[in-house]
């Protein structure tokens, strides 16, 4: 039998490459960047630092990826993680156990999601409007329950506790951070789910054509409100790390702008902001590069205020450039 | 006014839907512009008014070369275009439809409303209706809609107006008002371009005719010249490819797979009927008719009473499409485009979709058995591709169609309802559908097929259910489906004539 499929000509290759790895090349022009501004920037400890930055906010872009592609937006991520992570401490100092703080970070992030969820789904509220609502109830909530103090993890727990960020393994001489670990575990499940399972199948479906999906049988609105559910058990896990990284949650401070990083990483790693179409190896690229960029700014001593606006920036370029892959195609 | 299209051509993808035509109009003539569904009559029409430009071809009027660019352009020119598909904005008021884009202001900027509301008025006087112009738009009867829009022509002075079938909507007192209407502003110099399936009316109001087929111009002249059926004869052709399906077997067999009992939805009513294994059944009926929302509720995506029986298996009440399709009913939904692909997704997801909801029990899927589904399909449907992994807009709309059909092949479906199966393909790949369609059906599928285009009933139609108002007018044999009896039941003509006598 003739094979029906063609293998592709150089050209395509090449227009391929440009087209759905786009994130690989400006990854590694990045990279070049980075090294060209700071000699250090391959050391280990250096890439192992970039990693630990990253893991809080790239674990909710894994989720924000399914949001996006099921064609939705979740802009409460931030306010969810100042929320669990500051409850979660005070769980932490009334059970001393971190593992009863951690079952109740991704209980309260679940439910939080469901809420978004639901809003959305049944409610035909804009994704938008509820989560912007929902970012509000979170965050003054929060700072209503700390009253402008800081939570604080006692000193009971202060060593066990401190690890979860903190700690590491050791592999061939190298050490590599919990965090590290757990943000590339959580990257290669995501990227199995989204790329081989009937839910990812049916997320991109649902984000490419609603109408299509449901009349294929999906089911529409199930998917919409599990994508927020993910999204919100992200959100705990991520609460329950940044937790041990800062130690002390201030209310309205933490997870400040966590969104916009979240979803700076996810249009970076070039997934389409309209839905359908988008890798999760795109959004853990995104979010280290996001980092990098942070990393190589902060080299070259431009202050920390302006961290938004450029975050702002990249989110418009990312998505304009975008814009121009789709219409060259 | 003196208006020449020259050497129109437009086409879309491989599809050639308007090819070389002529047409003039002047002042003060009514023409009727008649032809299957999808013979290009839209289309044409869509270039004179703007909507988009011809990819061959020039427009003169009064002499004078001219390039409309868009719809504003064209009215700006005095062509108004009165669309088949009534485009008003909903949650507007009428008035505020009216003068969209041509507000009427008062002196200091802000808007004049009692003086459109006025006008408004005595533009429904002398059409004699009644409409409120601070009405809400979404709060009007269809019929009344329509009369907005045409209302909309009238209010603006303009030298051509073009209606689309604007008489599916309108009761037969509403027509003849609207003829009045036409007659008089002919009088005073104005033209129409009228689109029309209806001989007697096309008869009674206009002086010309128009004739496309397949995109082309077969003939023009006076309707004084030619009579009813030689204007329908015309107008179908003799296609030379119709004969092999002419005598096109019977392949039902005695089992009922499909049994609808009473069923009634939002805009049909009590709908019955019994499908056999192997057959195929057609469902028309013009816009309006219910159709459309007949084909949804009985593959569960629109709410219904009454019962579906699907192998002497009753589906429960406020079934979902799931429960449909696990009883083996799929369906190649109408509007392609809106309704049927995941443009972002690749051919072989798209394929994949319904089996991965109904038969696929595994963790992963594995891209191997994917292949293996596609490559069936594939030879199966001859889908044309050599990249499969490719978005599904890389085929044309034929191949996708088949990607669809494919999609429910896979998730073994025994009932398949097409809706409207070859909207947009062209005439070539349309023969391939229907020959899919009678090949199924011969390996024991049963079929429904929704469809308002005649030559499709007729070419693989065992019998066809011609709907009216949401009723069950008539249920004809595969001898008796001609052109004419499905337009005489679809108007409700015989209806209407027990009423008069």
């Amino acid at each position: 039998m003739v094979s029906v499929f063609q293998k592709y000509s150089f050209k395509d290759l090449i227009k391929k490459l440009f087209a759905e790895y786009s994130y690989w090349l400006s990854f590694i022009l990045l990279l070049i960047l980075a090294v060209s501004v700071n000699t250090n920037f391959l050391r280990w400890s250096n890439i192992i630092n970039i990693f630990v930055q990253t893991a809080t906010t790239g674990i909710i872009a894994l989720g924000m990826s399914m949001v996006i592609s099921a064609g939705q937006i979740d802009i409460s991520v931030g306010a969810q993680v100042a929320i669990i992570s500051g409850l979660g401490i005070v769980v932490l100092n009334f059970t001393n156990s971190i593992w009863l703080m951690f079952a109740f970070c991704l209980l309260l992030g679940t439910l939080i999601g469901s809420l978004n969820g639901l809003m959305v789904a049944k409610g035909n509220m804009p994704a938008m409007i509820a989560t912007l609502a929902m970012q509000s109830i979170c965050r003054s909530l929060i700072n209503q329950w700390g009253q402008g103090g800081p939570f604080t993890v006692s000193n009971t727990n202060f060593d066990t506790f401190r690890l979860v960020a903190a700690g590491s393994i050791r592999i061939f001489g190298f050490k590599i951070p919990y965090p590290m670990i757990m943000f590339i575990v959580f990257s290669i499940l995501f990227g199995i789910i989204m790329r081989q399972t009937k839910l990812g199948k049916h997320i991109y479906a649902v984000g490419s054509n609603t109408n299509s999906a449901r009349l294929a049988g999906v089911n529409v609105k199930g998917i919409q409100i599990i994508v927020f559910m993910i999204t919100g058990l992200l959100c705990g896990f991520s609460g329950w790390l940044y937790a041990s990284r800062v130690m002390a949650v201030a209310a309205a401070s933490a997870g400040n702008a966590y969104e916009m990083e979240v979803i700076a990483a996810v249009a970076i790693g070039g997934t389409s902001m309209t839905g359908g179409r988008g890798k999760i190896i795109g959004t853990f690229l995104g979010a280290l590069m996001f980092k990098i960029i942070n990393n190589i700014l902060t080299m070259a001593d431009v202050p920390t205020f302006l961290n938004g606006a450029i975050s702002g920036a990249i989110i418009i370029v990312a998505v304009l450039l975008q814009n121009v892959q789709n219409k060259s195609k | 006014m003196l208006i020449e299209m020259k050497g129109i051509v437009k086409d879309f993808g491989p599809v050639r839907a308007v090819d070389h035509i002529d047409f003039t109009v002047n002042s003060g003539e009514i023409i009727g512009l008649l032809g299957e569904n999808g013979a290009g009559k839209t289309t044409l029409m869509n270039v004179l008014a703007g909507t988009f430009p011809p990819d061959e071809g020039e427009i003169f009027i009064d002499g004078n070369k001219v390039q409309i660019s868009n719809a504003l352009h064209a009215m700006r020119m005095g062509i108004r275009f009165i669309h088949q598909e009534i485009s008003l904005c909903n949650d507007l008021r009428v008035f505020e439809n009216i003068f969209l884009s041509e507000e009427l202001l008062r002196k200091n900027g802000l808007l004049n409303k009692k003086e459109m509301i006025n006008r408004c008025l005595k533009v429904f006087e002398r059409m004699q209706v009644q409409i409120d112009p601070n009405a809400i738009v979404s709060t009007l009867q269809p019929a009344e809609r329509q009369l907005v829009e045409i209302a909309r022509a009238l209010l603006f002075k303009c030298d051509l107006i073009i209606m689309d079938e604007p008489s599916t909507a309108l009761a037969t007192k509403e027509i003849k008002r609207l003829f009045d209407i036409m007659r008089q502003l002919k009088t005073e110099g104005v033209s129409f371009i009228y689109i029309s399936h209806k001989m007697p009316e096309l008869f009674e109001i206009c002086d010309i005719y128009y004739i496309m087929r397949d995109g082309k111009l077969v003939a023009h002249g006076k309707f004084a010249e030619i009579d009813e059926q030689q204007a329908t004869e015309l107008m179908i052709g003799r296609h030379l490819a119709d004969e092999e399906f002419l005598n096109k077997p019977y392949y039902g067999q005695e089992e009922v797979i499909l049994s609808v009992k009473n069923l009634s939805g939002k805009s049909f009513f009590d709908i019955s009927f019994d499908l056999h294994k192997g057959e195929i059944l057609a469902i028309t009926g013009l816009q309006g008719s219910g159709r459309d929302l007949l084909a949804d509720a009985l593959f569960g995506a629109e709410e219904y009473t009454g019962t579906l029986q699907v192998k002497n298996h009753t589906l429960k009440q406020r079934s979902t499409i799931i429960d449909h399709m696990k009883n083996g009913i799929g369906m190649v939904p109408r509007s392609r485009k809106e309704r049927g692909i995941h443009n972002d997704l690749s051919i072989y997801d798209n394929i994949s979709m319904a089996f991965f909801n109904t038969k696929f029990k595994r963790l992963l899927i594995d891209s191997r058995r994917e292949k293996e589904r596609f490559l069936r399909q594939q030879k199966a449907l001859s889908i044309k591709t050599d990249q499969p992994k490719n978005p599904i807009t890389s085929l044309s709309g034929g191949n996708q169609q088949k990607v669809i059909l494919g999609r429910w092949l896979e998730a073994d479906a025994d009932i398949l309802l097409f809706d409207n199966p070859t909207q947009g393909i062209d005439v070539g790949t349309k023969f391939e559908i229907y020959r899919l369609i009678i090949e199924l059906a011969k390996n024991g599928k049963a079929i429904i097929v929704f469809s308002s285009e005649f030559p499709e009933i007729h070419k693989v139609a065992d019998s066809c259910i011609v709907l009216y108002k949401g009723r069950i007018n008539a249920r004809l044999n595969r001898d008796e489906i001609t052109e004419m009896s499905i337009m005489y039941y679809s108007t409700g003509a015989n209806l209407e004539a027990v009423k008069n006598g």
